[in-house]
């Protein structure tokens, strides 16, 4: 018995390690790691500089792949071309962005601002209040134009270019168009948040007042007015995210979107270190890869499906254990 | 010129009491000593003035105007520099950028961070490291520097000479003289041969109130004054 385990399990073994297998099972876990990059990104710069958990982050990712969505299926007709699409998909980007950070701006200034003085349960209970607010007002205007909030929008998933949907062939492999996509707008996005981290004096504000608002106020800089511009910049990353998920199969725009987005983010940005940039981007690259490589395994050659969306909570669970502090945490971070 | 008033401050921490009616001056280009036994209010006394913990009752005067209730970036971007206890610079940042976030927005940032790097020439060597990594008398000098470049007038410092070896308390020392000399200096220290060496006049702080004040050079570190407040 034991030994047709184990010979089944060497076979599968070399079905795996072949290298059109580790290659696809590669490229699938950073298109996960870009996704959970882009949904986790803007939690940990807000919860890094203000020590607040935003559990209304999933609601703005959510908000942002429906008006993603809402954008494209009004500017693109059925005869757009791909690069037609292509290009009025970025624009879009940038107006959800755009819209996801002035939503995040009243946000901070009309609510979180009133509670900093206070400890962390209330922000949380008032940022958890906030996500069924606006998970409901986004499913009665959903419902409203008679769509089920519940199943993908269908009509924004048909706006993808028809190239992203087709597999592309990389020699070895093929793979799906979107995957490649994927990566490229997570890389794009985790280097223009670490360029502004690292290379602009507003980044290096941030930065400062991310370890010691207090001093960082006392050197003459407005740490409220910092506080807000992260605040909008977090919610935006969100819009961006959402936008990208829009046309995800996987995922797509709906309403569920916003608690599924929120706990793998909370996950990623606490295995990597609660408010460390440089973490979340790693722990999304552990994650997605993680993910990808049990997706594998218990896919292709055992059949439990469900263990693959187990495999982020695994980890999580080994991490708290093992170090709590998450990979670049240090013992004390967030809170000013 | 009167730079700095504080008249009849009271400053609470929540609902305990710390300042009680504390009041001094001081004067344009002076070094002027707080001193006192551990949490009589000498920490407190430097918040008050940068509106950290803004004073319930009583006023802060800078230049002859209320702080009272004033943000902190705006009293800090009026010339007011706070050099705080135990240092707290930017562990996770670079020297380099500890020095330039510190940097008004209106002044060169390079040519204020070469200006801080000739005057601790130790801080240009290690520019590029996490200030994190540095020795306790290495960030010392860079809060130093750090409250340098921001061109402040009067500098609130700390505890400067705080759990560093005796030799490095001496280039501390030495280079808060030479800040001194452009600039008006509020130094909290225990260390009391040090503060009366540094300082013009002191001001002895017990439980909160000012309990009395005099001249630094004709003040010896064991007069009896002084003892009966200091020692435990």
């Amino acid at each position: 018995m034991m030994e047709i385990v184990l010979a089944g399990f060497i076979d599968a073994l070399g079905q795996f390690l072949r290298p059109e297998n580790l290659a696809s099972v590669l490229v699938d876990g950073l298109a996960k790691a870009a996704i959970y990059v882009m949904i986790a990104g803007g939690l940990t710069l807000i919860f890094g500089l203000m020590g607040v958990l935003n559990f209304a982050h999933g609601s703005m990712t959510m908000i942002g792949a429906y008006l993603g969505g809402l954008l494209m299926v009004f500017a693109v007709g059925g005869a757009s071309g791909g690069a037609t699409r292509l290009l009025v998909f970025f624009l879009t980007l940038a107006v959800t962005f755009a819209l996801l950070a002035g939503l995040g701006g009243v946000v901070e200034v009309g609510l979180i601002r009133r509670l900093y003085d206070r400890p962390p349960v209330y922000q949380i209970l008032l940022t958890f209040g906030l996500t069924l607010i606006l998970d409901e007002l986004v499913r009665i205007a959903v419902l409203f134009y008679g769509m089920q909030p519940t199943s993908d929008w269908q009509a924004a998933l048909g706006t993808k270019p028809w190239f992203l949907s087709e597999s592309v062939d990389l020699g070895l492999i093929s793979v799906s168009g979107l995957s490649l996509f994927e990566i490229v707008v997570g890389a794009a996005t985790v280097a223009g948040l670490w360029a502004f981290l690292t290379r602009t004096r507003y980044g290096l504000v941030i930065r400062a007042g991310s370890e010691d608002a207090e001093m960082t106020e006392a050197l003459g800089i407005d740490v409220r007015r910092v506080f807000t511009v992260v605040f909008a910049l977090g919610a935006g990353v969100a819009g961006v995210a959402g936008t990208l998920l829009m046309w995800d199969p996987a995922w797509g725009a709906s309403v569920p979107l916003a608690a599924d987005t929120l706990l793998p983010a909370f996950v990623v940005v606490i295995i990597g270190g609660l408010g460390t940039f440089r973490g979340t981007v790693v722990a999304a690259v552990i994650v997605g890869m993680a993910d990808s490589v049990t997706t594998w395994w218990f896919v292709n050659e055992i059949d439990f499906a469900s263990l693959p969306e187990m495999t982020i909570f695994l980890i999580l669970v080994a991490m708290l254990i093992l170090r709590p502090q998450g990979i670049f945490g240090v013992e004390e971070v967030g809170g000013h | 010129m009167t730079l700095l008033q504080v008249e009849n401050a009271h400053t609470y921490y929540g609902e305990s009491h710390i300042l009680e009616g504390v009041s001094l001056e001081v004067e344009e280009g002076e070094v002027v000593a707080l001193v006192g036994r551990n949490g009589v209010g000498k920490t407190t006394t430097l918040r008050t003035i940068l509106q950290l913990t803004a004073p319930r009752e009583g006023t802060v005067r800078y230049r002859g105007e209320d702080l009272t209730g004033r943000e902190t970036h705006e009293v800090a971007d009026m010339g007011v520099g706070w050099i705080p206890e135990e240092r707290r610079i930017f562990t996770q940042l670079s020297v380099e950028e500890n020095v330039r976030v510190a940097v008004p927005k209106d002044r060169d940032a390079r040519e204020a961070i070469e200006q801080a790097f000739d005057t601790f020439p130790d801080l240009r060597e290690f520019a590029d490291r996490d200030a994190g990594t540095l020795s306790g008398g290495q960030q010392q000098m860079l809060a130093l520097a750090r409250g340098l470049v921001g061109e402040n007038d009067l500098l609130l410092v700390d505890e400067p000479s705080e759990g560093l070896a005796p030799l490095i308390v001496e280039r501390v020392a030495e280079a808060l003289s030479n800040a001194a000399e452009d600039t008006t200096l509020l130094l909290v220290e225990q260390n009391l041969p040090l503060a009366l060496d540094l300082a013009d006049r002191f001001y002895v702080i017990d439980n909160g109130q000012v309990v009395d004040e005099g001249d630094a050079d004709e003040t010896a570190a064991d007069d009896e004054r002084l003892r009966r407040y200091l020692s435990a």
